[in-house]
């Protein structure tokens, strides 16, 4: 049973909105930008009444929220902690550092360009993105999640040959298992 | 305190082959120049001897144009509050420097940083492989020859967009049809 405004099956409609409404945050504080998730969750913007909250562990968590540049050996533990989470999950991209490298884009060994290693669903631009900036982007997802289209995941495991390439390109230890879902 | 600063001079200068010397009277600060050979034994004499019991940093200058490292040791007696910066040129291509970490246990931690950011050997030095760079191939990164850049752009993929390093004022100035006024157009590119 589809419903035709935008083809998604009504128990989806439900779901989706159940989840927009209870995102719960693993604020992985690599870089500067972890100093600006203190100021986006404490009472002056309070990110709580949109119902983001932090989680303890990757295993509770629905958001990955990666606050700055990822050098090599970050990555690594990113990937890791990322493939711990479970289904929904939903990455943002926090900074201009996880857009195109920021100020370091010519770092000997920080990442560029995070979308080539994990799936994002949603950037915040800025350096720093104020918390206006950050509650606009957990908005945006709220807004994607509702639409049904912030489906990272799920691109995530269709391409897991894509997303493996690039990792072990730049991570030379690798030593994940070769594990698939 | 120029005289106290003088007396320490003469007195290390007694014992030691003294290559150079520089006085900052104001910063309370002498700059001793050696041989690479009596680092080891001036260490441990200002150690000992002279009341320069804490080390505050171990640093390195990479000199590219004249082909050698300057290692230096920074020293503080913390009675008179004086600083004493012992300095030493190494050969840069072949950089070998004495292992101390039996005068300060801390020397340890920096001999690992600079064997891993430029490749500098310290024969007989315990420690485990890896500092902070992870499986690292490259060459080491922080001397002056290892082109970051070049690295980066290998290494990385970098994101279309980026590559003329665009102005940002000039590009909404000419958008919105506004002039650039004059104070602001020496920060421009």
């Amino acid at each position: 049973m589809y419903n035709d405004k935008n083809k998604q099956k009504i128990v989806d409609i439900i779901k989706n909105a159940a989840r927009k409404h209870s995102l719960w945050v693993l604020a992985y504080g690599t870089g500067c930008g972890a100093i600006e998730v203190p100021a986006t969750m404490t009472s002056r913007y309070d990110a709580e009444r949109l119902g983001v909250r932090g989680a303890a562990t990757p295993r509770q968590a629905d958001v990955l929220l990666i606050t700055g540049y990822l050098t090599v050996k970050t990555l690594k533990r990113v990937i890791r902690v990322y493939e711990q989470m479970q289904d929904p999950k939903y990455v943002i991209g926090f900074g201009s550092c996880t857009i195109n490298g920021g100020m370091y884009f010519d770092s000997y060994n920080t990442i560029n360009q995070l979308d080539l290693y994990l799936p994002v669903d949603v950037y915040i631009s800025g350096c720093m993105p104020r918390p206006e900036a950050v509650l606009e982007g957990f908005g945006k997802l709220q807004e994607l999640i509702g639409k049904g289209v912030a489906n990272g995941a799920r691109q995530y495991k269709d391409n897991l040959d894509y997303y493996r390439e690039n990792q072990k390109k730049v991570i030379k230890n690798w030593d994940f298992q070769d594990y698939n879902w | 305190m120029e005289t106290l600063l003088e007396k320490i001079k003469d007195r290390v200068s007694v014992n030691f082959d003294l290559k150079d010397h520089k006085i900052y009277a104001d910063q309370k600060r002498v700059d001793l120049f050696f041989k690479k050979e009596h680092i080891p034994s001036v260490l441990l004499y200002l150690k000992e001897q002279m009341d320069f019991r804490h080390l505050m940093h171990m640093s390195v200058i990479d000199w590219l144009e004249e082909g050698e490292f300057e290692v230096i040791f920074l020293l503080w007696a913390p009675k008179e509050k004086i600083k004493v910066f012992v300095k030493t040129r190494i050969d840069r291509e072949n950089p070998v420097m004495e292992n101390m970490d039996n005068i300060w246990p801390q020397l340890n931690t920096y001999e690992r940083e600079f064997k891993e950011m430029y490749g500098i050997e310290f024969p007989g030095l315990v420690a485990p492989e890896e500092f902070i760079l992870e499986a690292w191939t490259g060459p080491p990164p922080m001397r002056r020859d290892f082109e970051t850049d070049k690295f980066a752009k290998d290494n990385f993929a970098t994101r279309p967009g980026r590559e003329d390093a665009q102005d940002v004022r000039e590009t909404i100035a000419k958008r919105s049809g506004e002039d650039i006024p004059d104070f602001a157009k020496k920060y421009s590119r």
